[in-house]
């Protein structure tokens, strides 16, 4: 395999070198702390530890037998091969036998052994000793490696969770740099192609833990080259002590990382191995899932602005084109034979291309103006403003429309003034009683309330007409959905999306309900700030 | 001024509407010379002693806001700006910069025939002061400094009656928040909008009598406010 190929070939080439990484990895069996450090403290316990068990026997040496004493014996060095390893449970071991043979095994004060049973009760001590140390030592290395699988598992973990919540290209690069500093302690830089498949730096602001200087060149030869180089037993290529670790996927090459390994300690365990090729392959899933998820958001954001212009295009084409046949006809018939209308017919068609062209106009607006906002990100343009004065512009601008339709308009005294974009939140009123005028008969009145609730304001505006069909509350904000799609009633179905858009870009909400007795009611909340202090002297004012 | 016919400067650069605004003016027996660029306008502005100039805010030499900076310098001719919906901020920055109104293409003819007269207006009245300003049922006393609303007499503060007046010197102008906020507070507090919408609405609740649809005290928002004229 490949994958595997490669990461054999770093560890071996790359690694060499032995220095002083802080990184977690470095807990490992081969470099546990105690066996630097109190390696000779531990051969000091082996050597004292039969002068201690000769102590305590001394004084016994009447009462127990040679055997007991052994035992004694056998229990100093299987405590110190159960606490210092096994080199120190050995010397242990050598120096209890001579120790036993001198001072108790008759005769006293002389290393030789006259009776046959002392000598094989020595033998078997000696025997268990190195088993049991054997044993031991065993099941301290079984503890480590667990350890050091926990570690792996733990770091291999904490980088899936990271590199789950990356996302985007930015994010994983900085996962992957901050983990690997974190597990081997060293410097790396994630090299990623740009669109035309060169290898770049990351474009943000390199982190602490990144590695400067690494050579593009090598890197992109790498990633040119990988599929058909690299193999087992071929070297990754190493460069002023830069490790190049090809990324790759299902779809092919992703980047290229680069660690600097000079100060990386020796990791031929086949456990790291297999980690960095883990750790390697999720850095590299994680940068294809990114790239996959940037590529359906593209693809969303331009079958929105497809469906935008479809709906533009039918919009102008059916909304526009009424008014238009009208004025070309009237139009045609003035040009081609004005001479043969009376008084009264003339300025009919005269009248009829002035009020289809104020028609047009008003439509080709607010199809712009739907069109602007949502395309383009919301810019908010704050201000102190009256509420009565926004609602009131709005009225105002549907004057025409209103005619005579009864408008209640209910704003409790003293209402604060309220931090808002006026002309963006006027679109807002003016969609909402656009709306009620569109979908209720001419005489249906319309209520508009607001209310201050602590820190909020809430407002509504209420029609009695056929209401909102269940389920359909939450679609109509929808960007293109319309109530009724194929009917007379023009828009494009973007009137109550820019109404959410404009409110949530005030930190605000926006909902439509049924009222209760029949009807629609669109409620909006905005938040209230605290309004600036105004000094009420008016003493400075000159006569104008 | 002559009294008979004003003349009147049209800076815009699309011959279609020029042509259009000729014929609509011309009918009412005004005069006009015409400018296709922002440089023509302004030395015609000089050469031709125009009564009023029309500035379309696209031009292609000049920026708009520009042109009526330079206008302001030589002259105070009533300005009235022609914006298309995307131009927002330069509309209230031209008015700022001094021009008198604005109208939003595409207008018709008539809106555009009362912007005019109401500018016409605002120079005829700038000579004869002292005079009582009348509109709908509003009726104020400017040399007594006494406001009425259908034959009964209003209580303004200080201040409320200094935004009247300015409104009633502009009526049926524009007149920007900056520009109020200037005259009536000082050039410290352009940016206090909120003095603003909380004296406007003391106004209203004692002159209109639905505060919410106003008659009088009309707003247009993100620019500034307007008194209906006395048509």
């Amino acid at each position: 395999m490949v994958w595997q190929g490669s990461i054999r070939g770093c560890v071996t080439a790359g690694l060499e070198e032995r220095g002083s990484g802080r990184g977690r990895l470095l807990q490992t069996p081969q470099w546990a702390p105690y066996r630097q450090h109190n390696r000779y403290a531990a051969y000091l316990w082996g050597v004292a530890a039969p002068g201690i068990c000769t102590l305590i026997d001394w004084p016994l040496r009447h009462t127990l037998g040679p055997a007991s004493i052994l035992m004694i014996y056998l229990l100093g060095v299987f405590l110190v091969a159960s606490r210092f390893g096994r080199a120190a449970s050995i010397i242990a071991s050598l120096l209890s036998a001579p120790a036993f043979a001198f001072f108790f095994a008759p005769p006293i004060f002389s290393l030789a052994i006259s009776d046959i049973e002392n000598v094989v009760g020595l033998a078997v001590m000696m025997v268990v000793a190195n088993v049991t140390s054997n044993l031991l030592e065993r099941v301290r290395f079984q503890a480590d490696i667990a350890a050091q699988r926990e570690s792996l598992a733990t770091a291999l973990y904490c980088l899936s969770r990271d590199l789950s919540e990356a996302q985007d290209e930015q994010a994983v690069v900085r996962t992957a740099v901050s983990n690997i500093y974190g597990e081997l302690g060293v410097p790396s830089v994630l090299l990623l192609p740009d669109a035309g498949g060169s290898l770049r730096y990351p474009a943000e602001s390199p982190l602490w833990q990144s590695l400067r200087g690494a050579d593009l060149g090598t890197a992109q030869w790498l990633f040119d080259h990988n599929k058909s180089i690299i193999g087992d037993n071929v070297d990754i290529p190493v460069k002023d002590h830069v490790t190049y670790f090809p990324l790759e996927s299902a779809h092919g090459m992703v980047g290229v990382l680069a660690i600097r390994t000079a100060s990386v300690p020796k990791l031929s365990n086949r456990e790291v191995t297999t980690f960095l090729n883990t750790f390697l392959n999720q850095i590299a899933q994680a940068l294809v899932r990114v790239r996959l998820a940037m590529e359906a958001r593209e693809a969303t954001l331009q079958a929105e602005a497809e469906a935008l212009r479809n709906s533009l295009l039918s919009a102008i084409s059916h909304d526009l084109r009424t008014p238009l046949t009208r004025i070309m006809g009237a139009a045609g018939i003035l040009a081609e034979r004005e001479n043969s209308l009376g008084p009264e017919e003339r300025n009919d068609f005269k009248r009829a291309i002035l009020e289809e062209a104020e028609r047009m106009s008003e439509l080709m607006s607010k199809i712009l103006d739907m069109a602007r906002f949502a395309v383009g990100k919301i810019v908010l343009h704050r201000e102190w403003n009256a509420i009565e004065e926004i609602l009131g512009g709005a009225l105002n601008r549907l004057e025409k429309a209103l005619q005579d339709r009864p408008v209640r308009i209910q704003l409790p005294e003293g209402l604060p003034l309220v931090w808002v974009d006026a002309v963006l939140l006027q679109q807002v009123f003016t969609n909402l009683i656009e709306n009620a005028i569109k979908y209720t008969a001419a005489s249906s009145p319309i209520d508009i309330t607001a209310e201050r609730f602590a820190s909020m304001l809430n407002f509504a505006v209420a029609d009695r007409g056929p209401g909102i069909p269940k389920g359909q509350e939450e679609r109509l904000f929808e960007k293109f959905y319309r109530l009724e799609s194929e009917t007379a009633k023009s828009g494009v179905g973007l009137g109550l999306t820019l109404c959410r858009a404009i409110v949530e870009a005030h930190a605000g909400t926006i909902h439509a309900a049924n009222r209760s007795g029949g009807g629609a009611v669109f409620s909006m909340t905005l938040p209230l700030h605290e309004p600036p202090q105004v000094s009420l002297d008016e003493s400075f004012v000159s006569e104008p | 001024m002559t009294q008979s016919s004003p003349l009147i400067l049209l800076i815009e650069d699309d011959p279609q509407t020029r042509r259009f605004l000729k014929t609509s003016l011309g009918g009412r027996g005004w005069r006009i010379v015409e400018a296709e660029s922002g440089k023509t306008g302004l030395s015609m502005a000089k050469s031709e002693n125009p009564d009023l100039a029309i500035l379309d805010l696209g031009l292609p030499d000049l920026d708009g806001v520009s042109v009526v900076r330079c206008l302001r310098l030589v002259s105070d001719l009533p300005i009235l700006i022609l914006s298309a919906r995307t131009q927002e901020r330069d509309k209230v920055e031209a008015l700022d910069a001094g021009a008198d109104d604005y109208l939003a293409k595409p207008f018709s003819t008539g809106e555009l025939d009362a912007r005019l007269r109401a500018l016409l207006r605002r120079v005829v009245k700038a000579a004869i002061n002292g005079e009582t300003f009348e509109t709908g049922e509003l009726k104020v006393d400017l040399a007594r400094r006494k406001v009425f609303m259908a034959g009964n007499e209003i209580r303004l503060t200080p201040i409320e009656y200094r935004i009247l007046h300015l409104l009633i010197r502009h009526a049926g102008l524009v007149v920007t928040h900056r520009h109020l906020l200037k005259d009536v507070w000082g050039p410290d507090h352009v940016h206090d909008s909120h003095y603003l919408r909380i004296y406007m609405g003391q106004l209203r609740h004692k002159l209109e009598a639905d505060p919410a649809r106003p008659r009088y005290l009309l707003t247009e928002v993100g620019v500034g406010y307007r008194l209906s004229g006395n048509d």
